[in-house]
Parts: C-alpha cells; structure tokens; sequence
C-alpha cells in the first residue's frame, strides 16, 4: 500500500520526537542519562507516575535567524517525550536532577531492591 | 497540548492526506510550497499546516481549492537536493482555518483546533464497529500481497491506540482523497469508526472479487505464463552464452537495411512501427514471421531505385534489328515511344499491347525494348488468372496473405521503372471472386497508378516509371475499357519467306550451339530449310519451326556424339530419314476443284487459313442444309449467298429448274473446328454458283469478303493474315473485297510480289474471276464494263 517502507507511527503520542537515554545502575541507586542537547531548563519537565518515570519538554530551535535557509536538518525540535518503566513504584525514592553539558542526569535512589 | 497562535504556512498536499500521529514523507519542488517548508524551518517550533487540494490538477492553489480541514504537523527532518525538498512531517492535530488567509509570500492562516477524538466511547455500538474493523483488516490480511502484509500486521499488532490504528489504515490503504477526508473530518470516535468500516468493508469486497478473477484467469493463463517464464528463462540463458536472441538480431538487420535504404518518409514511419511490433514479440510467436516477412517485403521493394535510361535511338534499333527480323512497323511504333520518351521524361510511360498469334516473338520483342532502353525486363504472366487478389494481393489479416502478382514482379525486377510484360492479357479469366481486368484497370491507368495500392503492402506504390507492355494472341476477348488504356501494336504472322531467314539467322545457328555443334559438324543444303518449313510445320509463329530444328540437330548431335566424324550436309530427301516423313503434305491445295467447290480464307488465332467451302446438290431434296461447325453470322452468309443465286440464277446462267428440283447442302471442313464470321460470303456463292452452274472454279484463286443479298462485297478484317495463307498454300491469285486495298500495304514486299489481287466491289465482279465457266450475262457484263 501507499507509503508502507516509510511511514511510521510514534509510540507516545502528543510528542513529536523521544531523546536517547542511558541508564545505569550501582547498588540500589540509578543513573538515567538523557541526551537533551539544545532543550532549555526551563522547558523539562520530570514526573513521576507509579512505577514510570516520565519526561517531557520542549526543544526549540533558538539559534536559527530569519535570512537563514534551511538546507539540511536532522535535529527534531518541538515536543518530546520519554517513559522510563521501573519495576517498583517510584514515589518516595529520592530523585536528584542535573543538567550538564546538554545531558540530563537523573539519579533515584530507591528505598528497597530495584 | 499547546498549539501554536497565530498564523502558519500551508503547505498544500496533492493526492495524499496527512493524519494525526502519521509520520509522512514528502517531496516538494512547488516554489509557494518551498517557501511556506523554509519559513516553517526557521521557526522554533517547525509547526506547518498540511492541507490537501480539493483538486489535484490545480498547480498553484489559494485557500479555496483546498479542503477546509487540514492537519497540523511538524517537520521531523528535511534535506534539500536541488530544488526539491524532501521533508518528513509529523501529524499533530486536526485544524479548520479561520478563513483568513493570507496568500502572500505563501499560503498562511491561523486555526481552530479540533479536538483529538482522545477519550474513549464505551458504547456497545462503538465496540461492536470497532471490532469489525478489526475483523475485515484480517480478511483483508489474507487477500493482499505478501510484502504489503507486514504494514498491516504492524497496524494490528503493535497499535494499541484505536485511533492512530484507522488514521493508519486510512493512511496505507489505497482509498480515495475524500474518503480519506472524510475520516479526518469525524468528528467523534464513531463517526471514525463508521466512516472506516463503510471504507474497509468496500475495499474488502473489491479485493475478494479481484481474487476470484484472478483464480479464474490464472487457471487459464497458466500455460501462457508458464511458457513466458520458460522463454524470459531461455532468454536470460542465451545472454549468459553471448547469443543474441534471434529477434533482436532480425531488428538490428532490418534496421541496418533501412539506414542504407533511404526510404521516403512515409514509408519509413510505416516500417518503423512495424519494426517496434516486431521487437516487442517472440519470434516463436505466429505473428513474428508474419510480420517480419512483411517488413522483408517492404524493404525488398525498389522504392526508389531505378536504373537510367537510355535514349540512343541509333542503339535501340541496332538492337530491335538483332533481335527480330523484319517486323519494320513494329520497330518503327517502337523507335517513336522511344523517342517522345527521350524528350518528355516527365510523359507517362505508355502502356503496348502487342497482339499477334503466338510463337511470333511479342515476349521476346518486350525483351528487345528493355534492352533497347537498358531497363530491368520482367514479366507475369495473367493467363488463367481470375482472381483479383492474385494482382493485388490479399489483406495482411488473412492466413498465407501475399503481394499480389504486380508488386511481386516489381520486387523480383529490383528496379522501380522496369519494363514489365503482362503476358496473355486476352487470357484473363473472371469469376465471383472479382474480375481482375477491372483491377488493371487502375494499374494501366498512368492517371492512377502512380498511386497503385496492394492490399498486402497496404501502402501507396509508385507504378508511373514501370514501362507496361502487354500481350495478347486477339483483341475480341479483352474487355473494351482495358483495351482502350493501351496503344496496340499488332504482329501478324510470318511468311515461309519471313521464317526461312529467321530460321537461317536466329533458330539455326541458337540451336546448333545448344547442341554443342558447330556451322561444320552440320550443314544445310539449300532447299532444305524451306521444305523442312513447309512440310514440318503448320503455323503463324515459329515455335513449332525451332522445335523442329531443335530434333533435327539433336539427331545429328546423336550421330556426333557416337563417333561420326565428317560433317553431315542435310538434304531434303535426309530430312525424311532423320525427322521422319513429312508432317504436312500440302493436302490442302485442291487441284483441280470439282464444281461446288470454291477456295475461302479464314482468319484464325493461329494466323490465316485456307478454308474449302463444299457444296452438293441433293435432287430431290429440299432446302440448304449447313453442316461443319458454323456460326450463326456463317450460316446466315450461306442463306443469303444461296438466296442471291437463286434470285439472280438467269443472270448467272444457271437454270432455275436445277434450283427448284434440288436441296443443297453446304459443308466447311473441318468439320470439328468451329468458324463464324461473314467472311465467307463470297466463297459460298462462288460454290453454290459453281454447283448450279455445274462448272468448276478456278483452284488458283482463293477469296474473302462479305456479301449482301443486293449483291454488293463488304470489307473484311485480316486482309494480312489471310493472304499470307493463300500464299502458303501456294495459291497466289487472291480475290478481295475492293475496300481492302489499303490493308495489302502491310503485306512483305515479296509476297505482294508474287500475289495477284482483284479488288472487287460486287459479286457478279468477283466470280468472273472465281468461276469462268460462268455463262450468261456475267461473262458479258464484265466484258463490257456494265456491272450490275
């Protein structure tokens, strides 16, 4: 049919593109590593849903000027969205966040075994 | 969600519709287009509208030729090559316009958002819709290709969201741009649901119908394709080998022949559709040969190609003499076409018709002209043909269709301007598959037949450079508006005189080297030749002369051939020992006649005859009886010729007793040969008058003319060949009618010579010449100069 090689669906709706993410863990601890490079501070937001870890924001292209043409783009802009699933449900763990050099470092630390 | 405000670009989509939560690709290359895509680039969100235009073949649309409902989207990725933009875009949400767009640079708007259909209807009807949906999305599983499976499966499987699973479908199925519309523009879940189904439920119904004609041509196309798999197979093997398919190899000859042929124009964009055709088939397919025999034929044919010609008079006479003897008036007609040909090459050739009885030499003469002029010479020959196709040819649709017999000469001469014989043109025969007469018409016609059409070439021929020349043994038998095309030039047959020097300068000396002699092994005494033409052969021509030569020298060859050294002189009295005892003893000449007897001339195919007309009286009896095969212009001439005695018997001396007491009755031997013709008039009344008066006419004189009761002598026809018979009889005093004197110039000097004529004009006139032992007032009469 039509378009069927090139088409796809996205799995979340509402966001138009999802960010790489590393996840790491040592002890009873997690790492979670989100490539965000580009996105403001101000436009991440993190939420924590039973056992999900959820993040959302928006990425918005601030370095394009007007007189430029666009001839190439590879980065997605706009809404995206990322669901981390964990085994156990999340509210209480301590969740500490930093955003370093484009990354997003979330760690949670749970209170018993992950 | 947030939606963007104020306006944004449009980007109008042709044939395709973009859903929510779909993931399209694009290409663009329309300048408005590009410019809404690059503004959309350089904005921080990348949001765009898609629309989709309510009419396809609208190459720059405004806001009206586009469906009021469009997505928003966001451009996901983008490069550039060239002027086209290939972009892929996200669909978001569903929006209407708000109706105030602005066109300038690019299409742009602002919009009200509809909502996205998100929460869930839990009513039974939904359900049910739902899962029929479902339902024929698996039927429709089964009955598409595998490869497009995989989507399909995609959209069961992976999809859990109902929405995006029918925004899906719509997206790959191949459903028409309103249909897709119309699912866009639901406004709730069971709207959706219902529009899809009516959609899938369409769509499966097609698909099955498909296979089912499918499963039925397939059963019958299974040989077919099995036998195409094995040919692409065999092909594929053969190029592997380095052999070039047999096709291919006839399409790069042909091809290659066109290139040297320079045909025109026309003719060409004929052959090269041909060729394409020819290409695209098998060979092993029946219509391959068909049509490569029929592009053979086109490229075979002397389009334009001629040979010069050449108009030395001098040299065309010198030739015509060579060949022929004699024949001075012939070669004269011939010489002038020759020359008005010379002066006008532009004139239409014209079209001779040569009429004389056979074995006189027309074909041979049609060969001398090609000489003469240095043009291709070929001939046909039309006795015995009856069918109009045969000249014209048969359609290419018909099993075994060929060229007709016109175009095939033409081929065979290799030249578009031969001299091409049409052979025994009196010989057309006709029946209900056309009259091919009716077809030369066109064809001699120099007003039409440059335009000549075969059924088979179905193509227009040029025939106006083709010197026709034509055959007959008689003109009777050629229908008139075919004779009326032709200029006729007749040849009359040849004297014992004419063929002993054709004998002695042509038969002769051809036969000898055919045998392998030479002038030494074999001579002829003097009187030899003439005896062997007047007591081996009987005829106008001398056909029967060459093949009598023909066995004498093959006896002689024999002899030769088993040893005998000296050369052999033939004498008349050796004739007889090597060709047998004479065929014709000159039986014919009757010396002296009884009475009743008189000495007529007919005029036949073959030439002249001498032809007794006997008459005896029956006494006692009654009446004229006529036997011998007349005709009924015959049998009214004998009425009239013995109705004329009767009337005028005291005049001609003959007792009317003799009339009344006694029936007559007249016979023309032979009596197996059919005559007719008033020609014999006055041979008849020379008879009966001779039978009345009981005197005999004299045997060295033979007659023709027609009579009239009055008593008058009309003109007859082939004076010529009447005389040159008389003469062969050996009777050399010729009556005729006085109107005839014209036609004794055509006579050879030497038979004129040695013939005596009495020109007559009534018959009282003619019989002092026939019947001297006429009394009465004939001797009288004539004696005194008062004719009756």
């Amino acid at each position: 049919m039509k378009y069927l090689k090139s088409i796809s669906v996205e799995g979340v709706p509402g966001a138009v593109w999802s960010p790489p993410a590393d996840i790491y863990k040592c002890g009873k601890q997690w790492l979670v590593k989100v490539e965000l490079a580009g996105v403001s501070k101000t436009d991440i937001q993190l939420q924590v849903r039973g056992s999900r870890l959820i993040i959302r924001g928006v990425r918005r292209d601030r370095q394009v000027l007007q007189n430029q043409i666009s001839q190439s783009m590879e980065i997605a802009y706009n809404r995206f969205e990322r669901v981390f699933e964990f085994s156990r449900a999340l509210e209480g763990a301590a969740i500490q966040t930093e955003y370093l050099d484009g990354m997003l470092l979330i760690t949670i630390a749970t209170g018993g075994q992950a | 969600m947030v939606y963007p405000q104020g306006n944004l670009p449009i980007l109008p989509l042709k044939n395709s519709v973009l859903f929510p939560a779909i993931s399209m690709p694009l290409v663009i290359n329309r300048p408005t287009s590009v410019a809404a895509l690059d503004a959309a680039l350089t904005s921080e969100d990348k949001f765009i509208s898609v629309f989709t235009q309510s009419d396809a073949t609208v190459d720059k649309p405004d806001a009206q030729d586009l469906f009021d409902i469009g997505t928003l989207a966001v451009i996901k990725k983008m490069i550039r090559v060239d002027k086209f933009l290939h972009v892929e875009v996200l669909g978001i949400a569903r929006v209407k316009p708000k109706g105030a767009a602005e066109e300038k640079p690019y299409l742009n708007d602002s919009f009200h958002y509809l909502p996205d259909l998100s929460e869930s209807d839990d009513s039974a009807e939904a359900e049910a819709i739902y899962r029929a949906i479902l339902g024929l999305t698996e039927k429709m599983l089964k009955l598409i290709q595998p490869e497009m499976q995989t989507g399909l499966n995609y959209i069961l499987s992976e999809i859990d969201n109902p929405i995006k699973q029918i925004y899906m479908l719509g997206t790959l199925m191949p459903i028409s741009v309103d249909n897709e519309i119309e699912l866009l523009g639901a406004e709730t879940r069971l709207a959706l649901y219902r529009s899809m189904h009516a959609v899938l439920e369409r769509e499966v119904q097609v698909l099955e119908l498909q296979h089912e004609i499918s499963s039925q041509a397939e059963s019958k196309m299974d040989k077919e394709r099995r036998e195409y798999v094995l040919r692409q197979q065999l092909k594929a093997i053969q190029e592997q080998l380095g052999e070039e398919r047999p096709e291919q190899a006839d399409v790069d000859e042909f091809r290659q022949q066109i290139a040297e042929l320079k045909l025109p124009e026309a003719i060409l964009t004929e052959v090269e559709k041909e060729l394409i055709r020819l290409e695209r088939m098998s060979s092993v397919s029946p219509d391959y040969q068909l049509t490569r025999t029929y592009i053979e034929f086109v490229l075979a044919l002397p389009w334009n190609k001629t040979t010069d010609d050449r108009f030395d008079l001098d040299r065309a006479q010198k030739i015509l003499d060579e060949d022929h003897f004699d024949l001075k008036d012939i070669k004269e007609r011939i010489i002038e076409h020759l020359a008005v040909m010379k002066l006008n090459p532009q004139a239409k050739a014209p079209i001779l018709c040569l009429v004389g009885p056979p074995g006189v030499g027309k074909t041979s003469i049609g060969q001398s002209i090609a000489r003469a002029i240095g043009r291709n010479f070929e001939r046909m020959s039309l006795g015995g043909l009856h069918d109009e196709s045969e000249l014209r040819g048969h359609r290419r649709t018909y099993i075994g269709a060929m060229p007709g017999r016109i175009l095939q000469a033409i081929r065979r001469a290799g030249v578009c301007n031969p001299v091409l014989m049409l052979d025994e043109i009196d010989k057309l025969g006709r029946d209900f598959r056309g009259d091919p007469a009716a077809a030369l018409l066109e064809i001699l016609d120099p007003a039409q037949n440059h335009d000549f059409h075969d059924n088979y070439l179905d193509m227009s021929f040029d025939l106006s450079n083709t010197f026709f020349i034509a055959t007959a043994n008689t003109l009777q038998d050629i229908p008139a508006p075919l004779l009326d095309r032709m200029e006729v030039l007749r040849l009359a047959g040849y004297s014992d005189e004419d063929k002993l020097q054709i004998a002695t300068r042509y038969l002769f000396p051809r036969r000898l080297k055919e045998a392998g002699l030479n002038g030494e092994q074999l001579m002829l005494e003097e009187g030899t030749l003439p005896y062997l033409i007047k007591h081996y052969t009987r005829e106008a021509g001398v056909r029967g002369l060459e093949r009598t030569l023909g066995r004498l020298v093959r006896k002689v060859a024999t002899r030769v051939a088993k040893g005998q050294k000296e050369s052999l002189r033939v004498s008349p009295e050796l004739l007889t020992e090597l060709l047998g005892p004479q065929l014709f003893i000159n039986e014919q000449v009757r010396h002296p006649l009884s009475p009743g007897v008189a000495a007529g001339l007919a005029w036949t195919e073959s030439g002249g005859d001498v032809l007794y007309v006997e008459a005896a009286l029956l006494p006692g009896g009654k009446g004229l009886m006529l036997t011998g095969q007349l005709g009924d212009v015959m049998q009214e001439s004998a009425k009239t010729a013995h109705s004329y005695i009767w009337s005028n018997a005291s005049a001609l001396g003959i007792d009317q007793e003799r009339i009344r007491n006694a029936g007559v009755h007249v016979h023309v031997p032979a009596g197996a040969v059919p005559k007719d013709g008033p020609s014999a008039g006055i041979a008849m009344v020379a008879a009966l008058s001779s039978l009345y008066a009981a005197v005999p006419a004299r045997s060295d004189t033979a007659m023709t003319g027609e009579i009239t009761l009055g008593g008058m002598v009309l003109p007859v026809g082939g004076i010529k060949e009447k005389v040159l018979a008389a003469y062969r009889a050996g009777i050399y005093r010729v009556v005729l009618p006085e109107a005839n004197r014209k036609d004794l110039a055509e006579l050879p000097e030497h038979v004129a010579q040695r013939m005596q004529f009495f020109h007559v004009t009534c018959i009282v006139e003619a019989l002092s010449q026939i019947v001297p032992g006429l009394t009465g007032q004939v001797q009288r009469q004539t004696n005194g100069g008062d004719i009756l």
